[in-house]
């Protein structure tokens, strides 16, 4: 039986990929719970399996052994229509490098989402609510890499998904920038009561969640739960 | 509208040239497909109609003289509906210029109200009993700039009459006006048909109730058994010296205008198939190339849940907008030059009811084949969206392999080669399926601008080879009637002879088995020195001294080979059929014929010293000295041909102009593509050279150089394609009744291969934008796509 608050369980996850003759272990023998509206960040140095990981939970990717859930019902089961499904319903991506559609205005990338949902929310009131209210019909090249990563937090959440995941959001900004997007992340998750997870090399971020993952090697080595997260405008590194 | 077809849209309009090549070159195919198909209908539809509304007959026999009871006989044949008689007979035209040389075929019109192959009035009244009066055939009053009312004067058994011309008529016989097999190519002003009434004909020609043609008309019940009724017919009239018996297929403008038709129909599909490959080719490699530069997009739009069949759908979009924008302008600019073409057709040809009627159900085939063809050269472009994997897509793409090309083991090669020819080797040798593309795209163009420098050689050629070569005479002469050998002696008295042969010329039919076919067997002097026989592999042969010589393409149609048995059916009554041994298949491009010793010739006739006519070389004003004298029926003059076809040279050189720009847009189309794909590819590696320090020309130079090995290749590549195609033309547009020589001199080798540099030159100038506008700092960190 689940816990009524738990969003997502992963059990026994494990990647392997075969390159060749080699074979990399990506990621070893998982157990996670994800709850419903907490804000986590997994932690831990490249190749530490977090990405593969964000990956399977998100549905990118399967995992060669065990299972992931998300409301009970398990995604590692699930064909490629199901788990299309399950990307554009549940899940809402942020990338590192924004991926945003170049000859596509900044409401235009977020519209590109919304119009395959179900249950998106008004893309006017998300746009003014990363405060890009002004520069909507700007092209990806017109704006600033924050500007940019706004819009695609933007397009992620206009979505109304279940979960938020965020491949290192604040890797390719500056300080200052990476500060306010992890502010807008955080206040999505208070205001729209939505699950946020980011994964990260930067150790100070985790000082902002509910709960922090380290992972190292492909493997979980600690959980840490934060009673009391600070702001995110008190984080420095 | 949907985003993702809002970037599709955005995408077209930053690729705009490569949309607008693409969509030229199927633009190209549909025009030629809708509208060559339209007029082929057209023209198909148009001669049966016309066919019915005149009775056109099912089959024609030339007699020596035959009475109306004769022909009345042939009425108890089972499936023959009808047969008339009627006298033709070709016979000089009396013109202002006494030097002109015109004739003018005499044909009476049967008494009866039902009449086969009747007349359409164009212009003026139907033909009346007035034994004055005459209609013409429509080319002819048109060439001639003749008026109603005018008066002609044919030059009849040596006496002139005055004709009024009251009309201006279409044939079903002379859609296609051709005086005879051995015609290059029409010349109304020098040849037309007046018809006048029996009465006329028979006290003028000689034939008081008789005839020297029957055409017969055969219930359409029966028209499956033509050969066995033809048969019928022959044995019925053989006692009337059959000379020659033609049925509809072989009927000379008949077979012209179905060949035409055939052409028509044969270009429509050939053409248009190969503009649509190309561009097929085309599409799939611009849209592979830009599944790749997407792949990072594919990856997000995968995240976003967009499945498989979403993004497939939105790349091959971009080839169906290709295909129908492409098959909606063809269609629009096919139905103008359908019209166009039915101009030169009413034109050229004389068909009343022929009308431009437009055919639907071309625009929808048109669609469904081309987008057929966009929609699988998209999705085979597009397919390796499928494989991309959400996950993997996010990471940059590991870099290919840059192996040692085979050429670098070569080192005392390779060590010689500079820096940026390295580059270019390499790049080359890389990407082998593109460079192959390349190379054959310009040996296409290349060939395809080979035929029409091949094809304005061609009048040239078969006439330098005829005229030239095969026969060397300057005038040809055929007397009205058989004649006594001395009249030779009296010619040489009349004018100015440099040298003179006789001849005997008649038409005969030959069979073999169950073949046989009806020619002008020509007999000459063994040694003759104005015709040169070789065969097909250049071997002189003389004129045997028993037996013949045919023609390869009678050769051909008789089944024969040398040492073979032919029949001659001798068509004098009473006289017996003749068999002959066929020594020699010989070359002749223009007509088809067979060829005796003119002693064999008279023993085949049973007659002894007769002669038909003569051929001589002279500088003498021939045509105006003989002009009056009595037994000579015709004379050609080998200038008078020559003249008639420069007249033809300007719509040969208008068509010629089409098939280059043909070529053209398909050289630039292919050139232009793969180099904006080429550059677009390789943007980072031309970032990092500039950040090296090469500068843009640099650039561009390794580009051309690229280009340049391509062309040199595709050139060589291309001379055996491009006359492999002039082959397979002359093949295709060879009848019977010519047979188109392959000659290409090596300037055409040259004309050509200057077009195609230039074409591609073209296109690579309109390339010369992007490398200018590539921002190299922007390409070495650009993410996002």
């Amino acid at each position: 039986m689940m816990d009524n608050n738990i969003l997502m369980k992963v059990e026994s996850l494990s990647k392997i990929y075969e390159m060749g003759e080699v074979t990399v272990t990506a990621a070893k023998n998982i157990n996670l719970d994800i709850y419903k509206g907490e804000f986590l960040v997994i932690l831990g140095p490249s190749g530490s399996g977090k990405s593969t990981l964000l990956n399977n939970l998100g549905g990118m990717d399967l995992p060669t052994e065990g299972k992931v859930f998300m409301d009970g019902e398990d995604i590692t089961n699930y064909n490629e229509r199901k788990l299309t499904a399950y990307r554009r319903e549940k899940i809402g991506f942020v990338f590192q490098f924004y991926n945003l559609m170049a000859n596509l205005t900044a409401r235009e990338n977020v519209e590109l989402a919304t119009e395959i949902c179900k249950d998106a929310l008004n893309v006017d009131d998300i746009l003014d609510s990363v405060d890009l209210g002004s520069r909507k019909d700007h092209f990806p090249a017109q704006m600033s890499g924050g500007e940019q990563q706004r819009v695609a937090i933007a397009r992620a959440v206009a979505k109304n998904p279940a979960l938020l995941l965020c491949d290192e959001p604040t890797g390719a900004l500056d300080f200052e920038t990476g500060i306010k997007i992890l502010k807008l992340l955080k206040d999505i998750n208070e205001k729209y009561n939505k699950t946020v997870v980011i994964i990260t090399h930067n150790m100070p971020i985790g000082d902002i969640a509910d709960r922090v993952i380290k992972m190292r090697s492909g493997e979980i080595i600690e959980t840490k739960v934060n009673k009391n997260p600070i702001s995110p405008e008190r984080i420095e590194w | 509208m949907r985003k993702l077809d809002i970037r599709l849209l955005r995408l077209i309009k930053n690729s705009k040239g490569q949309f607008i090549s693409i969509t030229a070159t199927i633009i190209l195919a549909l025009t030629i497909y809708v509208s060559f198909s339209m007029v082929a209908d057209n023209l198909d539809n148009s001669i049966s109609q016309y066919y019915n509304a005149t009775n056109f007959g099912d089959v024609f026999v030339e007699v020596s003289r035959i009475p109306k009871a004769g022909i009345d006989k042939l009425h108890s044949i089972d499936g023959v509906e009808l047969a008339q008689g009627r006298i033709s007979e070709d016979v000089p035209l009396r013109v202002e210029d006494p030097n002109e040389k015109v004739n003018v075929r005499i044909v009476s019109i049967p008494k009866e109200e039902y009449v086969i192959n009747s007349l359409f009035t164009i212009d003026g009244e139907n033909l009346n009993n007035n034994p004055n009066s005459t209609v013409v055939l429509k080319q002819f009053f048109d060439a001639r700039e003749m008026k109603l009312e005018d008066t002609i004067t044919p030059y009849i058994g040596g006496s002139e009459y005055n004709l009024n011309v009251i009309g201006a008529v279409g044939s079903p016989e002379y859609i296609y006006l051709m005086e005879n097999e051995q015609t290059l190519l029409p010349a109304p002003e020098k040849f037309g048909v007046i018809y006048v009434s029996e009465e006329f004909a028979q006290s003028t020609l000689g034939y008081q109730g008789s005839y020297n043609e029957v055409m017969v008309k055969i219930k359409d019940s029966h028209i499956s058994k033509i050969d066995t009724i033809v048969d019928e017919i022959e044995d019925e009239l053989d006692e009337y010296g059959v000379r020659r018996t033609i049925k509809r297929e072989n009927q000379l403008s008949h077979s012209l205008m179905m060949q035409e038709v055939e052409q028509l129909d044969q270009m429509a599909t050939s053409i248009t198939l190969m503009f649509l490959i190309v561009a097929g080719i085309i599409i799939n490699i611009m849209l592979s190339r830009i599944v790749k530069n997407d792949r990072m997009s594919i990856g997000v739009m995968k995240a976003l849940g967009y499945s498989n069949f979403n993004i497939l759908g939105h790349y091959t979009k971009h080839s169906i907008l290709i295909g129908l924008v492409g098959s909606i302008v063809g269609i629009i600019f096919s139905i103008p030059l359908s019209g166009l073409f039915t101009e030169l057709y009413i034109m050229y040809m004389n068909i009343p009811l022929f009308k431009m009627k437009v055919y639907y159900i071309y625009f929808v085939y048109g669609i469904i084949l081309t987008s057929l063809f966009c929609i699988i050269s998209g999705l085979m472009g597009a397919k390796s969206v499928i494989k991309i994997l959400p996950a993997d897509s996010m990471r940059p793409e590991v870099p290919k392999a840059g192996g040692r090309i085979w050429l670098e083991k070569v080192k005392f090669i390779w060590n010689k080669i500079s820096f940026s020819w390295k580059m270019v080797i390499r790049n080359i040798l890389r990407t082998k399926k593109r460079a192959f593309f390349l190379v054959l795209g310009i040996a296409l163009t290349y060939a395809i601008t080979m035929v029409p420098v091949f094809m304005t050689n061609i009048w040239d050629n078969l006439f330098a080879l005829q005229y030239g070569e095969f026969q060397t005479m300057d005038y040809n002469i055929d007397f009205a009637k058989p004649m006594d050998n001395n009249v030779l002696v009296e010619l040489s008295k009349s004018i100015d002879i440099e040298y003179i042969e006789p001849k005997v010329e008649i038409g005969l039919e030959l069979r073999r088995g169950w073949r046989k076919k009806a020619v002008s067997v020509v007999g000459l002097e063994r040694d003759t020195k104005l015709y040169n026989f070789k065969t097909p592999s250049g071997n002189r042969v003389e004129i045997p001294k028993n037996g013949i010589l045919v023609s390869q393409m009678l050769a051909d149609s008789l089944g024969v080979n040398i040492g073979d048995e032919i029949l001659i059916k001798n068509y004098i009554p009473g006289k017996d059929d003749a068999s002959i041994k066929v020594k020699g298949i010989i070359e002749q491009y223009l007509g088809s014929n067979a060829y005796v010793d003119i002693e064999t010739m008279n023993s085949i006739l049973g007659e002894k010293d007769i002669i038909t006519g003569a051929i001589l070389n002279s500088n003498d004003e021939v045509v105006t000295k003989l002009q009056d004298v009595k037994n000579i029926r015709q004379i050609q003059s080998v200038q008078d041909m020559k003249n008639s076809i420069l007249e033809f040279m300007d719509m040969i050189l208008a068509s010629m102009g089409i098939m280059m720009l043909f070529g053209g847009i398909l050289g630039f189309a292919i050139v232009y593509n793969v180099t904006i794909i080429s550059i677009s590819e390789r943007k980072r590696e031309f970032s990092s050279l500039r950040v090296l320090g090469f500068d843009k020309r640099e650039i561009y130079k390794l580009v051309t150089r690229e280009n340049g090995v391509m062309t040199i290749l595709g050139l060589i590549l291309g001379m055996p394609l491009g006359y492999g195609m002039c082959v397979g033309i002359a093949t295709s547009v060879s009848t019977e009744l010519f047979a188109i020589p392959v000659i290409l001199n090596p300037s055409s080798y040259i004309i050509t291969a200057i077009a195609t540099v230039i074409f591609v030159l073209i296109a690579q100038l309109a390339t010369i934008r992007k490398i200018h506008n590539l921002d190299f700092m922007e390409a070495l960190k650009d993410r996002s796509s």
